[in-house]
Order: C-alpha cells, then sequence, then structure tokens
C-alpha cells in the first residue's frame, strides 16, 4: 500500500506515479535511484566537458538521455531541467544549456535531500 | 482477452538508458516473458538474428544504430518468421509516429512507458503472432496436401519431377550424377484381384516402409503412379546405383510381410538409369523406365541399369 498523504505535486519526485510503473517494488525503486545518481553524475562530467568543447550534439544527446531516465523515474523537476538542456544544446545556445546544467545539479541535490526524508521505504504503510 | 503468454515468449529489449530497460525487465518478466536486454543498436541486430525472437522492444534513439533503422533490416530479411516490434521514443509528435511506424514497426509508444498499455499491446502482438503461426501451419499441410501422395505419404509425382528437375540442372552445373531407380511391384494386380484392393494398399505400404529405410535421407522417394516407386539419388553414379537397388530388392524380397491378415512374400523389379552431364530429366526417367521394363522381362525379382548388360540382382 502507498502512503498518499506523502504524495505532493511539488516534490521532486511522484512516488505513487513510479511505484505504480514498477508494481509497487519500494526495494527495486531504491536500487533506480541509486543507478540514477550514479548515471546522473558520470553524465554531469560529460555535460561539464560537452560545455567546454561546446560539443552541442553531445549536449543534446546527454540532456536527451537524462529527459529519459528522468521521466522513467517520475522526477518532474530534473525532467523539465534535462529537456531545457536537449533544447540549448539543439539551438546551439551555451548560456541556456550552462543554466539548465546548474539548474539540473540544484535539482538533484534537492531530490537527494528530499529521498533522506522521505526514503522509498517509507512510502509503504 | 486477458491472458498472459501459454509459453514463455522471448522479447528482445533494445534501450540504451539503464533505467528503462531495468523497469521494462523486470515488468516483463513478471507477466511471464523471457526478456534479453541488448544496450546498443548493432548488439540488438545480432541478437536478433536468433529466431527465437518473435517480439522486440526498441528504443529510437540508440548508439550503433538506432530503432527505425533496426525495423527496416527486420522487414528486408526474407528467411525469417515474422518479428512483432513495438518502437518506444520520447518523441511524440504525429510526423514522429508515423516515420516509426513506416519504418517497419508494428506499434509506437511514447516515452514515459504506461505499463498497463504496455501490456495490452504486448499480448495484441502474441495474438498476432499465434495467427502467424496458425497461417504458416496451415499453408505447410496445404503444400503437403499438394505435394504429397495420400496413400503412402510419399513426394507425388509432379513434386517427384520437379525434384529431378532441380537435381538434373545441378548435376549439371556441378558436373555430378544424378540417379534414378524405377521400382514396380511384382505381380501387384494378383495381389489386389485375390486379396482386394485393401490387402494391395498394405502391401504398397510395407514395400514403401522398406524401401524408405533402404536409402539415404538426400534421397527423394515419391510414388510415381499405381504400384510404382521413384527414387531421386543424388550424386550417384552406375556402381553406386546398383549396389542400392540390390539392397531395395532385398529389403522387399528377403522378408514375408504381413497384409490383411495373409503372409505375402512380394518382390520388385528395379530399372536404374544415372544421368550423364547432358542428361535431361525426361529422358533419364525414359531410361529408368526402359531399365524397369527389361528387368520384368528378366522375370521380375531383379534389376536392370540402363547401360550394362549384366544382370546382376537376380536370385
Amino acid at each position: 500500500m502507498i502512503n498518499h498523504q506523502n504524495i505532493n505535486r511539488d516534490n521532486p519526485i511522484n512516488y505513487r506515479e513510479v511505484l505504480e510503473r514498477i508494481g509497487g517494488d519500494t526495494e527495486f525503486l531504491e536500487d533506480l535511484l541509486k543507478i540514477y545518481f550514479l548515471e546522473f553524475e558520470e553524465k554531469r562530467a560529460q555535460i561539464e566537458d560537452a560545455l567546454q568543447g561546446a560539443d552541442f550534439n553531445l549536449i543534446q544527446e546527454l540532456g536527451h538521455s537524462l529527459k529519459g531516465s528522468s521521466a522513467n523515474l517520475s522526477l518532474p523537476s530534473l525532467r523539465r531541467d534535462a529537456s531545457a538542456l536537449e533544447i540549448a544544446g539543439r539551438e546551439k545556445n551555451i548560456d541556456r544549456a550552462r543554466q539548465a546544467l546548474s539548474s539540473l545539479i540544484a535539482e538533484c541535490l534537492a531530490l537527494h535531500d528530499f529521498l533522506e526524508q522521505n526514503p522509498p521505504q517509507a512510502q509503504i504503510v | 482477452m486477458n491472458q498472459e503468454p501459454r509459453e514463455k515468449m522471448s522479447v528482445l529489449i533494445a534501450e540504451d538508458d539503464v533505467i528503462s530497460s531495468k523497469i521494462l525487465e523486470r515488468n516483463l518478466e513478471d507477466w511471464g516473458y523471457g526478456v534479453v536486454l541488448a544496450r546498443h543498436g548493432e548488439k540488438a541486430w545480432q541478437a536478433l538474428q536468433n529466431p527465437a525472437f518473435r517480439m522486440a522492444i526498441l528504443d529510437w534513439i540508440m548508439p550503433g544504430m538506432d530503432g527505425p533503422e533496426i525495423c527496416a533490416k527486420i522487414r528486408r530479411r526474407k528467411k525469417f518468421q515474422y518479428t512483432y516490434i513495438i518502437l518506444l521514443s520520447a518523441k511524440d509528435r504525429k510526423r514522429d509516429i508515423i516515420a516509426g511506424l513506416s519504418s517497419g514497426a508494428d506499434d509506437y509508444m511514447t516515452k514515459p512507458v504506461n505499463y498497463l498499455e504496455l501490456r495490452a499491446r504486448l499480448r495484441t502482438g502474441r495474438r498476432i503472432i499465434d495467427l502467424e503461426d496458425k497461417l504458416l501451419a496451415t499453408q505447410k499441410q496445404l503444400k503437403d496436401l499438394a505435394s504429397r501422395d495420400s496413400l503412402t505419404k510419399l513426394w507425388n509425382r509432379a513434386e517427384t519431377l520437379r525434384f529431378l528437375d532441380e537435381e538434373a540442372d545441378r548435376s549439371r552445373r556441378e558436373g555430378k550424377s544424378v540417379g534414378v531407380i524405377m521400382i514396380d511391384i511384382d505381380y501387384f494386380k494378383e495381389i489386389n484381384d485375390r486379396l482386394g484392393h485393401q490387402a494391395g494398399d498394405q502391401a504398397l505400404l510395407r514395400v514403401v516402409h522398406r524401401v524408405k529405410r533402404s536409402v539415404r535421407s538426400s534421397d527423394r522417394v515419391g510414388r510415381y503412379g499405381g504400384d510404382e516407386i521413384i527414387i531421386i539419388l543424388p550424386d550417384c553414379d552406375n556402381g553406386r546405383i546398383q549396389k542400392i537397388a540390390d539392397r531395395l530388392r532385398r529389403a522387399v524380397g528377403g522378408r514375408r510381410m504381413k497384409c490383411n491378415s495373409r503372409t505375402l512374400r512380394t518382390t520388385i523389379s528395379v530399372g536404374c538409369a544415372v544421368a550423364t552431364e547432358m542428361t535431361d530429366s525426361r529422358t533419364l526417367i525414359r531410361r529408368a523406365d526402359a531399365a524397369l521394363l527389361q528387368a520384368k522381362a528378366r522375370g521380375r525379382n531383379c534389376i536392370a541399369v540402363h547401360g550394362i548388360s549384366a544382370n546382376p540382382g537376380k536370385e
């Protein structure tokens, strides 16, 4: 059973949606979130390199990839920022790309803090 | 219809995103599918060379080869059974959906995937594959009906002649010889007249059984008509055909056979011919037929080989 009191549209994660997607398995969600954070760190370094080299194709590609994994885990803010990064890459707009990356990093930290206070396991009543 | 797969169907998931692929894998396994993951387009294409994958879920954007490219390659191949493809993409514009389906995908879903919907769409795919399998099985049955003799289940005359044409062409191309053996059951009319047609049918079936056990799997055995059996023997010279013919004669006539509660000793006459490089299939049959008449004229239960005057097979 999912604790619906913990679901808030402004939360960095939509627990109800993501748990529906994976059959309510909170342990599996924890594993997926660990993978997400590891991948995020890897991609963040790649995005910084791509920004340095003005490699817009790579920026677009990495933005697209982060958008997909954020959407799969129902992380709306991260999805929005990843989409902004993808668009900035497509439009070859370096300032917007930098801005999108900063926002992504901030949102990722916010997600991390939120999960410490509201871990997936706590969603089961 | 709310049934999950009756047999575990293998599904290839081609998705470079780790999280998406893990969720897909988990859900499909829960629904009873066998899942193999590929995170690279080329790897996915390699995996799809295995005919066990009748269903594939392909991401649009992947390193190496993208989803639509794999779809197009799958549709271009001829010898495989149908592969049902669901294309996944974050691209949700109409023109993207049209382009994805035009590349050869059967279905298109936008990301993030709604898993209840995916489950239902996979069932649809399964139904289509089941229908295709039934269609192919019916097609095979019809082909068998059109090419097999209904009593003996041997190849019928038309099909046997088609094999012979192919073999004669091949022997000309490759410089190899092809042999034809014609068999006639001795005094078959008397069996029918004395014991009835059912006994005649049984005698024919017993002879066919013994003949089939005495030839190679690469040799084609057909019913030429009535009690005449024809065998096409690829890569066979005069010496070899003579040995095989005598083996057949002994296999049939060496032991008595039970027909309609009676025990008979049935013998066969055998005519053989081997094609040279220039012999066409009709000439080859004519020569084997002439050799068969020769064997009968010599008193039956013997073999005759076209172009060889000796009579090695008479007991």
